[in-house]
């Protein structure tokens, strides 16, 4: 590329600038517009990127498998019998039972997560769990105490006071002391969360000795899970077994689908700013015109002048895209997508204390530059070429 | 004294953007690393708990733990029932 080509291709850079400076207020107008579209876009896709992302990392952990009872197409409690069939698969390392349930509270109108388990997390003696920020877990054989999250001592009000209660099925109150608060930092998973043990759970929800909500499977071997859920399947009669990959594939499918369609309503913003662009660029004024005419006179191409209107609309464009594209960044990065929250969260009453830093993946730019700069290219693309040719001697 | 063409201040404008991301992917990835704490302590809370869905919503239960509830939620509440809350407006059908 020689220097008089680069020289002229500033030059027209210049005329153009100049060009857009001239129409100040209306290529503001645009460039607002478009930076708005495009930082609506890219918060929504990268608030949907966070979320998928915690969530992959975050349930690496989940159990290996997961036993449900099934009936009539809806899940019931589990024999504690089907511990000992299970036992005999070669392969399984560990099955746990566990109560879980959900628990409504009517004067806040909040949805508790309470879990009950025998066998409480093993953690050094003499030091505090690690997903508590104070006090302790409840031992086994312990009853009435309880761990909850700071989120919700603040919704039941509890203040200093540590005890609780919650109705039983038969409408009579079962009382907890609380012994340990969640850490904020676990907020993620244990922001609606009742730990306590698994008598306690079943003294709650009325559930009878020798039933169990499902059996958590701990596999040797993580290569042997598929083969180990089939196994289980041929052992128990209608049961659902979900494996951690499943668990993760929901949550990416979960998300992605929301990106998608959250994607296709904001389409409608897109679709009507391209039809603005195209009318801006081709409701071409009288002095418009004449301005092509005199250039074409002084002997500009057909060629520079096209030039010059991609020029143009691309410098608009490109600063569009890197404002939206930045202020989306702050947005989801720094005030965890504050606008989209209400759509990924619900309404839930209890919501964790969420922080979102998505990973930049290249592909997900490029999907954002895609489908708001080349359409806004191509919808003036046309105009600029339908001024371009205009006869110089029909316009003077 | 020759004038700055304006395609100087452009790529200026341009460049100081650029740098302006620069900065911003700094810092955000401080901030990604302060995250991979949180995350390495909620696989621990996870892996603890046998934990397996994230607290992000919990309006209906099939909200709470999409991964382990009824893969169908349409009607689970009442017959004929409209899925109505508003995170799961955009639900997926897992297969």
């Amino acid at each position: 590329m020689d220097a008089p080509y680069i020289g002229r291709l500033l030059n027209i850079l210049d005329y153009a600038l100049s060009s857009l400076r001239r129409k100040l207020l209306k290529n503001f107008g645009v460039f607002t517009v478009f930076s708005v579209v495009i930082f609506l876009f890219s918060s929504f896709q990268l608030t949907s990127r966070a979320l998928t992302e915690i969530a992959r990392q975050t349930l690496t952990t989940a159990p290996d498998i997961t036993v449900q009872q099934m009936s009539a197409g809806r899940q019931s409690s589990i024999p504690l019998a089907a511990k000992e069939q299970l036992a005999a698969i070669f392969g399984i390392k560990k099955i746990d039972a566990r109560i879980w349930g959900y628990y409504f509270d009517e004067s806040n109108g909040a949805n508790y997560t309470v879990i009950g388990m025998d066998t409480m997390p093993d953690h050094a003696p003499g030091s505090p769990w690690p997903g508590l920020s104070e006090g302790r877990l409840p031992t086994a054989g312990e009853t009435g105490k309880a761990v909850i999250s700071a989120e919700m001592r603040r919704q039941l009000q509890l203040g200093e006071r540590k005890f609780f209660s919650l109705f039983r099925p038969d409408l009579s109150l079962a009382s907890f002391e609380t012994v340990g608060i969640f850490s904020k930092d676990s907020d993620l998973v244990t922001a609606d969360l009742i730990l306590m043990t698994m008598g306690d759970a079943r003294n709650l929800f009325a559930i009878p000795d020798g039933l169990a909500t499902d059996l958590l499977v701990q596999v040797g071997n993580p290569l042997e899970i598929d083969t180990i859920t089939g196994k289980i399947r041929d052992k128990l009669a209608g049961v659902r077994v979900i494996t951690r990959a499943q668990i993760q594939k929901t949550y990416e499918v979960v998300f992605s689908w929301r990106s998608g369609l959250g994607t296709i309503c904001l389409l409608t913003a897109l679709v009507s700013f391209v039809i603005l662009a195209w009318d801006k660029a081709s409701g071409l004024s009288q002095s418009e015109l004449r301005e092509v005419g005199i250039l074409k006179i002084l002997g500009w191409q057909t060629g520079d002048i096209m030039l010059l209107r991609f020029f143009e609309s691309a410098t608009v464009a490109l600063f569009a895209f890197l404002t939206g594209w930045l202020l989306a960044w702050v947005h989801v990065g720094y005030f965890a997508g504050a606008l989209f929250r209400p759509i990924f969260l619900g309404w839930s009453v209890l919501r964790p204390d969420l922080a979102m830093v998505p990973p930049l993946v290249f592909s997900d730019v490029l999907l954002v530059f895609s489908i708001s700069v080349l359409p806004y290219l191509c919808a003036t693309a046309v105009p600029a070429w339908r001024a371009a040719v205009v006869r110089a001697d029909s316009v003077l | 004294m020759t004038a700055i063409r304006p395609a100087f201040w452009a790529l200026l404008a341009f460049g100081s953007l650029l740098l302006l991301g620069g900065m911003l992917f700094t810092n955000i990835a401080e901030r990604r690393s302060a995250q991979t704490q949180l995350i390495s302590h909620g696989q621990r809370v996870v892996a603890d708990l046998a934990l397996s869905d994230l607290a992000l919503t919990s309006e209906a239960r099939y909200t709470r733990h999409p991964a382990i509830t009824d893969a169908v939620v349409v009607g689970m509440d009442h017959p004929g029932g409209l899925d109505h809350f508003p995170s799961t407006l955009f639900f997926a059908p897992v297969r």
